[in-house]
C-alpha cells in the first residue's frame, strides 16, 4: 500500500479528501460492519487503558482511580529492587525464547504433511495431531501430574522397570521448562500447521511440474518452491508470535508451579497474579504488568522493523 | 459526514450508559434511613427488629457447605427468630481472595463480609479508608455477649485492636479451655505397627527416626510389597511444625512462623536463620533423603493423600483427626504422639494457635444501613445459646439432649439411613463445617473432628508440653503493612523456598551461610524492627 507522497499542492489535497469521502459514502455498509469490532476495541481495550495510571499511584478503592494519590515510580523501584526481579525476568525470557525456538516445528510438519498423498494416513495423522489442541489446560496439567509422578507416574514406572532411578520431573527446577514447553508443543503442533497447509495449497502446481521436468528432486522442490512460496505467511506469523511474547499461558505455569520448582517456574505473570489479585496490591501489580507490556511492545516493533528491512513483509 | 455524526452519537451514548451504571446512588436519604432503622429495633433480645429487614452478606463458601444458605435449617430458624433475612451471596473458597478484592476495588460490596477470611492488612487498609466500620463503641453498645468475653480474656481484646486503637472486625474465638481445637492438627502414629515392631511410642527424634526406618524396611501390611509410606500427608508443613519444638524454635505458636521470643534472652529473633533451625532442616533432610517422608508430598493433592491414608499405607501423619481424615477403619489404628525430645534436649509442643483464631470472619461495611441490628444478629453467636444453635442446630430436629445433660446429633444424622457421612448429612442443617466463621467455639457444643475421643486424648498428651506464650497475629499500621508486604514477599518467600530445597537436598547445607546472608541483604533488619514494634504495641494495648 505505497502511495505517492502528497505534495504541498492544496488542490491535490482537497481532491484526495473529496475522494476519500466519496469512497466512504459509496461503501458505507462496510463501515457499518466494522463498527461492532471498533466498539469492542474502544470499550474493552482503549477505555480501560486509563486505569494503567494506578501503576503510578497508591490505589485506594474508596478514592477511585482518579482520586488516589500519585506515587511516582515507587512501585517500579520496588519491583526492580526486589530480590526476585532478575529471576522473574530471566525465567520469563527463557521460557518464551525456548518456545520461540520451536517455531519452525509446525512448518516442517506442514511441509511433511503436504508431501503425503491424500489418503487415510494423512487424514489420520492430521486428526491425531489436532486433537490435543482441544484439551483444556487444567486437564493437561492433571495428565502431566499423573504421568510424571515420582512414584505412581507411568513414565517413572517405565524408567524404573528399565533399571533407572525415579526422576522428580514435577519438582525439579531443571525439568520445568522442558515439560512446560514440550507439552505445549504436543498440544499445538497439529493446530499450528493449518495456516501453513492452507498457504501450501495455494502454491501454483505449474511451478512443481516445471521443476519436475527439469529433474528437481523432491527436497529441491520443497526448498526452492514450497518454502519461498509460504515465506510471507511464515514472517507474518512469526511477528504475531513475537506480539504474544512475554504473555505465555500463565494459567499453565501457575498450575505446574510448586515451591520446589519456583526457581525456574516463577514468571512475571504469576507474580502479578500473586501480588495483584491475591494480595490486593493493585498498584504494584499494575506497575509490573505495565513493565511487561513495555518490553513486549519494544520487541514487537523491533522485529517488525527488521522484517520490513530484510524481507519486505511486515505487519505495518 | 452524516455518518460520522451518527457514529459519534453512538459512541457518546455508550459512554453515557457506562457512566450512568457507575453513578452513585444519592445519599440524601441516609439520615432518614438511619432514624428509621433505629426505630425498627426492639429493646433487646429476640426478635431483633419489628419490621422484617434484609441484609446482604457476602460469604466464603467451602465445598463442605450447602450451596444455598437460605435452605439451611439453622439459618431458616434464625431468620424466624430475628426477623432479619440474609441475602447470601456465595463466594467459592477457591476464588475467594480474587472475588473479595474485586468487590472492594470496584466499590460494590455487601453489608457484611461473612466467613470472608479478610486478612489483617486489608482490615486496616479499608478500615482507615472508612469502608469497614470502627466497632469499638458499637460492640459495647450492641454486643453484650462479646463484651463479656473480651473482658474475661483481655488478650483477645489486645489482639483484635489495630495500631490506631480501632477494632474493624469481629473475632473467631476458640475457647481457651478447649486445647484440642487450639492445637488443630496433631501428630499421629500407627499403634498396631508399633506393636508389630515391638516398639514403644517414640520419645526422642532418634527413636522417631528408628520407627520410620523400620516402617520403610518391614512389610508391615504383609502384602509382599514395600508400599508402606513412613510419613505422609498433604504438605511438609505439618511435620516441620511438629518437629520445631524439638529443636527449640517457634515459641509463639502457629501464627508466628518466622519470628519468636527467644526464651533464654527474651529477645525477638528471626529463627529461620538460627542454628536450631538448621539442625531441624538437617534432620528433615535425613528423613527425606532416606525415603522416610513420602516423595510426592510436594505435589500430591488432598484426595490422593486421603486415599493413601485410607488404604492404611501411612505410618505417621499430622492431621486433625486420623479417624475423620482416613476413615474409622484405617484411622482407628492411629494414636496420638508425644512431642519428641530433640538432640539438645528441647521438648515443647509449638504447633498451636492463639484463642483468637482469626479476625476477618465478620466485617461490617459502610454500605450497611442497619449496623445495630447486624451486630445484635452476630452477638447471639457469642452466647452459649447461639453457639448451640450455630453448631448443633435445632433441638429435636438435628440434636437431642441426653439424660446426662450432654447433647449430640440425632441418629438420623449420625447414622444416616441413606448412607451419608456425618459431614454430608449435616450439610443441609448447619454451615460451620466450612470454617472461617465468626463466633466462639466451645467443647460442649462442638462435635467436629477435634471433639472425637481420640483427638481429645491426643491433645491431652501434648498439653503438658505446650509453649507458654501463644501470640495472636500482630496488627500493623498502614505504612508498616505496606513495608511488610514488600519485605515479607521477598524474605518469607525465600525462606519457604529454601527450606524445601534444604529438606529435599536440592541445595546442600554448605550453602547455609549464603542463605543467611541473602536474607540479611533482603532487609531483615527493617523487617525485625517492624515486628518488634508490633509486638510491643500488642503488649501495651
Amino acid at each position: 500500500m505505497r502511495q505517492k507522497k502528497a505534495g504541498g499542492n492544496p488542490a491535490i489535497k482537497k481532491n484526495r479528501l473529496h475522494l476519500t469521502k466519496k469512497n466512504f459514502l459509496k461503501s458505507w455498509q462496510l463501515y457499518v460492519f466494522l463498527l461492532p469490532a471498533l466498539t469492542y476495541f474502544i470499550i474493552f481495550h482503549y477505555i480501560p487503558m486509563y486505569g494503567v495510571q494506578i501503576a503510578f499511584k497508591d490505589f485506594y478503592a474508596t478514592e477511585g482511580i482518579l482520586g488516589s494519590p500519585w506515587a511516582g515510580f515507587d512501585h517500579f523501584t520496588r519491583f526492580f529492587d526486589s530480590y526476585y526481579f532478575w529471576r522473574l525476568l530471566k525465567n520469563t525470557l527463557i521460557i518464551n525464547l525456548y518456545q520461540l525456538l520451536l517455531f519452525p516445528l509446525p512448518i516442517i510438519f506442514a511441509l511433511m504433511l503436504n508431501e503425503l498423498r491424500n489418503g487415510p494416513f494423512k487424514k489420520w495423522s492430521q486428526t491425531l495431531t489436532y486433537a490435543p489442541h482441544f484439551i483444556s489446560v487444567v486437564v493437561v496439567v492433571g495428565m502431566l501430574v499423573a504421568f510424571l509422578d515420582p512414584i505412581t507416574g507411568l513414565l517413572n514406572h517405565v524408567i524404573m522397570a528399565l533399571g533407572g532411578e525415579s526422576v522428580p520431573f514435577l519438582t525439579d527446577p531443571d525439568w520445568f521448562r522442558h515439560i512446560y514447553v514440550w507439552s505445549g508443543e504436543w498440544q499445538s503442533l497439529g493446530w499450528g500447521t493449518i495456516i501453513y497447509l492452507a498457504a501450501l495449497a495455494g502454491v501454483n502446481p505449474e511451478l512443481h511440474e516445471a521443476a519436475k521436468v527439469d529433474g528437481a528432486t523432491r527436497l529441491q522442490r520443497i526448498m526452492n518452491i514450497n518454502i519461498p512460496s509460504i515465506l510471507p505467511t511464515i514472517v507474518v506469523l512469526f511477528i504475531l508470535n513475537i506480539g504474544k511474547f512475554m504473555s505465555i499461558g500463565f494459567e499453565k505455569v501457575l498450575l505446574m508451579q510448586n515451591t520446589l520448582n519456583s526457581e525456574t517456574s516463577d514468571i512475571i505473570q504469576t507474580f502479578v497474579y500473586q501480588t495483584g489479585l491475591l494480595e490486593g496490591q493493585y498498584s504494584f501489580a499494575a506497575a509490573i504488568g505495565l513493565f511487561d507490556s513495555v518490553i513486549n511492545i519494544i520487541l514487537l516493533v523491533t522485529i517488525n522493523q527488521i522484517a520490513r528491512k530484510t524481507s519486505e513483509n511486515s505487519l505495518w | 459526514m452524516k455518518l460520522n455524526k451518527l457514529f459519534l452519537l453512538f459512541v457518546t451514548t455508550i459512554f453515557l450508559v457506562l457512566a450512568a451504571c457507575s453513578d452513585d446512588e444519592s445519599k440524601e436519604n441516609s439520615e432518614e434511613a438511619a432514624k428509621k432503622a433505629e426505630e425498627n429495633l426492639t429493646e433487646s433480645g429476640l426478635p431483633i427488629v419489628e419490621e422484617p429487614i434484609s441484609l446482604h452478606f457476602m460469604a466464603g463458601k467451602a465445598p463442605t457447605t450447602a450451596s444455598d444458605y437460605n435452605e439451611v435449617t439453622v439459618w431458616k430458624k434464625y431468620q424466624d427468630m430475628t426477623n432479619i433475612e440474609i441475602e447470601w451471596e456465595m463466594m467459592p473458597k477457591e476464588g475467594l481472595e480474587e472475588k473479595r478484592n474485586l468487590a472492594l476495588a470496584s466499590g460494590s460490596y455487601p453489608d457484611v463480609f461473612y466467613t470472608g477470611y479478610m486478612p489483617n492488612n486489608d482490615l486496616i487498609k479499608y478500615g482507615e479508608q472508612g469502608v469497614f466500620l470502627k466497632l469499638n463503641d458499637l460492640i459495647e453498645e450492641h454486643m453484650p455477649n462479646l463484651t463479656k468475653i473480651l473482658e474475661e480474656y483481655p488478650d483477645i481484646k489486645k489482639g483484635i485492636t489495630f495500631p490506631d486503637g480501632n477494632i474493624y472486625a469481629l473475632p473467631t474465638i476458640y475457647d481457651p479451655e478447649f486445647p484440642s481445637l487450639l492445637i488443630g492438627s496433631k501428630p499421629w502414629i500407627r499403634e498396631d505397627w508399633l506393636e508389630q515392631l515391638g516398639m514403644e511410642i517414640p520419645e526422642t527424634t532418634d527413636e522417631f527416626y528408628e520407627y520410620l526406618k523400620a516402617v520403610k524396611e518391614t512389610d508391615l501390611n504383609e502384602n509382599g510389597e514395600a508400599d508402606e509410606i513412613p510419613f505422609g500427608g498433604t504438605s511438609i508443613g505439618g511435620l516441620r511444625q511438629f518437629l520445631a519444638g524439638s529443636f527449640g524454635i517457634n515459641h509463639n505458636g502457629r501464627q508466628h512462623l518466622y519470628t519468636d521470643i527467644d526464651p533464654e534472652s527474651k529477645e525477638m529473633r528471626f529463627f529461620p536463620i538460627s542454628d536450631n533451625y538448621k539442625e531441624l532442616l538437617e534432620y528433615m533432610n535425613k528423613l527425606y533423603s532416606e525415603g522416610l517422608i513420602h516423595e510426592s508430598i510436594y505435589t500430591i493433592d488432598a484426595t490422593q493423600s486421603y486415599a493413601l491414608g485410607s488404604e492404611g499405607l501411612y505410618g505417621g501423619a499430622v492431621v486433625t483427626s486420623a479417624e475423620t481424615t482416613y476413615g474409622t477403619e484405617a484411622g482407628g489404628n492411629f494414636v496420638g504422639m508425644l512431642p519428641l525430645e530433640g538432640p539438645d534436649g528441647h521438648r515443647k509442643y509449638t504447633d498451636i494457635g492463639s484463642p483468637l483464631a482469626h479476625m476477618g470472619g465478620f466485617v461490617v461495611t459502610n454500605a450497611n444501613e442497619n449496623v445495630a441490628a447486624t451486630l445484635r444478629w452476630m452477638d447471639y453467636f457469642y452466647s452459649d445459646e447461639g453457639t448451640k444453635l450455630f453448631f448443633m442446630g435445632v433441638e429435636g430436629e438435628t440434636y437431642e439432649e441426653k439424660e446426662d445433660g450432654t447433647i449430640d446429633y440425632v441418629d438420623e444424622i449420625k447414622n444416616n439411613p441413606d448412607g451419608l457421612t456425618l459431614e454430608q448429612a449435616l450439610k443441609d442443617h448447619i454451615t460451620w463445617l466450612g470454617g472461617g466463621y465468626p463466633g466462639i467455639v466451645k467443647e460442649d457444643f462442638f462435635k467436629g473432628a477435634e471433639s472425637y475421643p481420640s483427638s481429645l486424648e491426643a491433645a491431652e498428651k501434648l498439653e503438658p508440653y505446650i509453649i507458654e506464650e501463644i501470640l495472636p497475629k500482630f496488627t500493623y499500621t498502614q505504612d508498616e503493612s505496606k513495608r511488610m508486604a514488600a519485605l515479607s514477599a521477598d524474605i518469607e518467600k525465600y525462606v519457604d523456598e529454601m527450606q524445601d530445597k534444604f529438606i529435599t537436598g536440592n541445595i546442600s547445607f554448605s550453602e547455609w551461610d549464603k542463605y543467611v546472608k541473602t536474607i540479611k541483604d533482603m532487609g531483615l533488619e527493617e523487617y525485625m524492627e517492624i515486628e518488634k514494634a508490633a509486638y510491643e504495641r500488642y503488649l501495651s494495648n
